[in-house]
C-alpha cells in the first residue's frame, strides 16, 4: 500500500514536470538539433541548400581571419565586461547584504533588478540619448567647458562595454550577494581578533570565501556578453567586429544559413569551454572548503 | 598576563537594556565564567570586552589599559567562537598561523609557534588537514590553538563547547581547564551551562536580565546564592516564603506548605539571624540536603510526612518530587537510599538540618 502511494506521488511529480520539459524540447532542444544538422549542409553558389553534408562551414569559420578576429574580440569583450561587472557588483552586493534594515535591503533589491524589467531596446536607446554627439553627457561637459568639442562616445567598443556592464550587472550582483550572505560573520570577527584590520580581513577571509559567488556571476555574465548582439548593434553599430553580429549579418543580409549555423554552434562550444573551465575552478575551490 | 576590569558598563540596543551598569574585575590568570540564561547579556559583555560591540556607557580595561575605544584587532585578544569559526579555505596549519602572518613574524618563528600551539592541543599530526576533515572536538582544539598562538593578553571563549555532544563536552571542559592552567592566561568563558561553569571556573559571574546578580567561587554561588534568581538558575532548589513566628525566635512558618489540615510547615533556622527588611523572608533548601526516613522522625521542626508523586532514576541518584498536605518538595538522594525504586504514592518522612536553610534576597 505504502509503496503504491509513493509511486503515485512520483508519477504526480513527473506529471508536473511535463509542461516544462515539453516546452524545452520543442523550443530549445529541437531547434538546437536542427541547427547542428543545418550547419553541416552544403550550399551552392546561390546559397541554396544541397543534400550533401560536410565540415566546409566550420573550416571556413576557423580559417577566415575575419571570423577568427571577430571571435577573439568577442571573447575579449566578454572578458572585459565580466571583469568590470564583478568589480562593480562586489561593492553593490556587499551593500545589499549588510544593509542595516530589511526595508532598505528590499529597496536595494528592487533597484538592482529594475533594469531587467525594461526592454533591451528601450534601455539601449537611453544609452544613445546619453552618449550621442549631441547627447546629455557631451552637452553637460561642453557647457561646463571641460571639453571644447563633443567626444565620440557612441558607435565604438567602449560604448558596447558600458551598455553591457549596465545590463549584466544584476547577474553578477545576485550570486555574489548570496555567497556573501552565506559566510559566517564570526569568521570576520575571528580574523579581527587575530589582529587583522578590516581591509586585511576582507582580503584574506571574506573575499576567498565568496569566490564561488564571483565565479558563478562570471559564468553568467561571460556567456551573456559573448552571445549578445542587439545592444552591440544599437550602441556600437554594425561595423564592430563582434561575432554574434557576424552571425546576424550572415542570416539577415547574406542569407547563408548553414554558415550562420556553423558559426553559432562554434560560438556555443567556445563559450562552453570557457564556462566549463570556470566551473571546474569553482568545483575545485568548493571541494577545498567543504570536502 | 593581564587582568580585566569592567567599569560601570551599560549597553542599550534600541531602548532594550542588554547590560545595566555592570562592574567586574577578572584577576590575572583567573578562569572566569559569565553564566546566565540566553538573553541575559553575557554575550554582549564578552563582545564588549573583545571590542566587537561598543558599550553605551562605561569603560573596559585590559591589563590596566583603557581599551574602550580600541578596535578589536588592536586589543591582542584570543577568542574562540561557538561554531569554531575556522577559516574553511585554509589548512589547520594556516589557520593557526593566520594571526602570526598578520603580525609579519619571520617564517621560522611562525613555524615554531604553530607547532607549539598544535602540540599544546595534541593535534600536531593534523597540520595539513582542512577544517572540514576534522571532528567537532578537533575543530574546537584548532580554534583554541589559533587563539593562543598569537600569545594574547587574554582569552575569550564564547560558548565554545555548546556544539559538542555531552561526553565530548565533559572531556573538552577538562582539557580546556588544563590548557588554561598550563598557559596561565586570564580567561573569560561565556556559557549557559551551569555544570560547565561550576566545574571549570575559579570564579563565576551570574548575569540575569542585564544585571550582574552575583560574583563568587563555584562553591559560593551554589551554597550561598545572593538572590532568588541565582538560586533558581544554578541547580534545583526548594524555596520557602516564610514569616517569623511571634512567640518563638528562629522559627518561621512556610506560608505555602502544610504538614496536615491545620498545621503549616515550621522551619527552624537555628542560630541564624535574619535581617528582615520585609515581613516575609525567602529560605532556600537544596534538594540533596533533604534526608529521607521510612520511620517517624523525632523532630517537630524541619520535617514532614510526604507522599511520593514523581520519581526519576538518573543512575547515580534518584530525583523525587514529593507532596505534603499542601506544597511540594524536590529531593535528590543517592542511589543507595532505596534497595528498589520507590512506588508512586509511597509515604515516608523527610527532614533537614537548620543550617541547610539559606536565606535569600528577593533580588531584581
Amino acid at each position: 500500500m505504502r509503496k503504491t502511494k509513493k509511486e503515485k506521488q512520483q508519477v504526480f511529480q513527473w506529471l508536473l514536470l511535463i509542461p516544462t520539459v515539453l516546452f524545452f524540447c520543442v523550443f530549445l532542444v529541437l531547434p538546437f538539433v536542427l541547427l547542428i544538422v543545418l550547419s553541416f549542409r552544403d550550399i551552392d553558389s546561390m546559397q541554396n541548400l544541397l543534400d550533401t553534408y560536410s565540415f566546409s562551414h566550420y573550416i571556413e569559420v576557423f580559417t577566415s581571419d575575419i571570423y577568427i578576429d571577430a571571435i577573439l574580440s568577442t571573447l575579449g569583450l566578454a572578458a572585459v565586461t565580466t571583469v568590470l561587472c564583478i568589480v562593480f557588483a562586489y561593492p553593490a552586493a556587499y551593500l545589499l547584504v549588510r544593509a542595516p534594515s530589511r526595508r532598505l535591503r528590499a529597496l536595494f533589491y528592487i533597484l538592482l533588478v529594475s533594469p531587467l524589467l525594461t526592454s533591451v531596446v528601450i534601455r539601449t536607446f537611453a544609452w544613445i540619448v546619453l552618449l550621442a554627439q549631441n547627447g546629455l553627457i557631451n552637452d553637460i561637459l561642453l557647457k561646463l567647458h571641460i571639453i571644447s568639442e563633443p567626444l565620440s562616445l557612441l558607435w565604438n567598443m567602449k560604448a558596447v562595454v558600458i551598455a553591457y556592464v549596465q545590463v549584466m550587472l544584476p547577474f553578477a550582483v545576485l550570486p555574489i550577494a548570496t555567497s556573501l550572505s552565506e559566510t559566517n560573520p564570526n569568521l570576520r570577527n575571528a580574523s579581527m581578533s587575530l589582529g587583522a584590520g578590516r581591509i586585511q580581513s576582507f582580503l584574506k577571509v571574506t573575499l576567498p570565501l565568496t569566490i564561488p559567488g564571483i565565479i558563478s556571476g562570471a559564468m553568467i555574465v561571460f556567456s551573456l556578453a559573448a552571445g549578445s548582439y542587439i545592444t552591440a548593434l544599437l550602441v556600437g553599430g554594425r561595423m564592430q567586429p563582434i561575432f554574434p553580429l557576424s552571425i546576424y549579418q550572415q542570416v539577415m543580409q547574406v542569407f547563408n544559413l548553414p554558415l550562420a549555423a556553423a558559426m553559432s554552434i562554434s560560438l556555443v562550444f567556445i563559450v562552453l569551454i570557457f564556462v566549463g573551465i570556470l566551473g571546474l575552478i569553482l568545483k575545485r575551490w568548493e571541494a577545498r572548503m567543504h570536502g | 598576563m593581564k587582568g580585566i576590569k569592567i567599569d560601570h558598563v551599560s549597553r542599550i540596543f534600541n531602548d532594550n537594556v542588554a547590560l545595566a551598569d555592570v562592574s567586574l574585575d577578572v584577576k590575572e590568570g583567573e578562569f572566569f565564567s559569565l553564566l546566565g540564561p540566553s538573553g541575559c547579556g553575557k554575550s554582549t559583555l564578552l563582545n564588549i570586552i573583545a571590542g566587537f560591540l561598543e558599550p553605551t556607557d562605561g569603560l573596559v580595561y585590559i591589563g590596566g589599559n583603557n581599551v574602550t575605544d580600541l578596535l578589536p584587532y588592536r586589543r591582542n585578544i584570543g577568542m574562540v567562537f561557538q561554531n569554531y569559526a575556522l577559516f574553511p579555505h585554509l589548512t589547520v596549519f594556516e589557520n593557526v598561523a593566520y594571526g602570526l602572518k598578520i603580525k609579519k613574524l619571520p617564517r621560522k618563528e611562525i613555524e615554531e609557534r604553530v607547532t607549539e600551539a598544535l602540540s599544546l592541543v595534541q593535534l600536531s599530526s593534523f597540520a595539513k588537514r582542512r577544517p572540514h576533515q576534522l571532528s567537532g572536538g578537533q575543530q574546537q582544539r584548532v580554534a583554541i590553538a589559533r587563539a593562543l598562538a598569537i600569545q594574547p593578553s587574554i582569552l575569550l571563549l564564547d560558548e565554545p563547547l555548546s556544539n559538542l555532544d555531552a561526553k565530548l563536552r565533559k572531556e573538552m571542559q577538562f582539557e580546556l581547564r588544563n590548557i588554561q592552567q598550563r598557559v596561565g592566561i586570564t580567561t573569560v568563558l561565556v556559557t549557559h551551562d551551569q555544570e560547565e561553569a561550576l566545574s571549570i571556573s575559579d570564579r563565576i559571574g551570574i548575569l540575569g536580565k542585564g544585571h550582574l546578580q552575583q560574583v563568587g567561587s563555584p562553591l559560593e554561588v551554589y551554597r550561598r546564592p545572593a538572590n532568588r534568581f541565582v538560586a533558581e538558575f544554578i541547580g534545583q532548589v526548594n524555596l520557602f516564603e516564610a514569616v517569623a513566628k511571634k512567640d518563638e525566635t528562629g522559627i518561621y512558618e512556610a506560608l505555602d506548605y502544610q504538614t496536615d489540615e491545620n498545621t503549616t510547615l515550621n522551619l527552624d533556622v537555628g542560630n541564624l539571624v535574619i535581617e528582615q527588611k520585609q515581613e516575609k523572608v525567602l529560605l532556600m533548601l537544596r534538594p540533596e540536603r533533604i534526608h529521607i526516613s521510612k520511620t517517624l522522625v523525632e523532630q517537630r521542626l524541619n520535617s514532614a510526612k510526604v507522599k511520593l508523586q514523581e520519581a526519576s532514576y538518573i543512575g547515580n541518584a534518584l530525583r523525587l518530587k514529593v507532596v505534603m498536605n499542601k506544597g511540594e518538595l524536590s529531593i535528590n538522594t543517592p542511589d543507595l537510599m532505596f534497595e528498589t525504586l520507590p512506588n508512586i504514592g509511597d509515604e515516608f518522612y523527610v527532614y533537614w538540618d537548620a543550617k541547610d536553610l539559606i536565606p535569600l534576597e528577593e533580588g531584581e
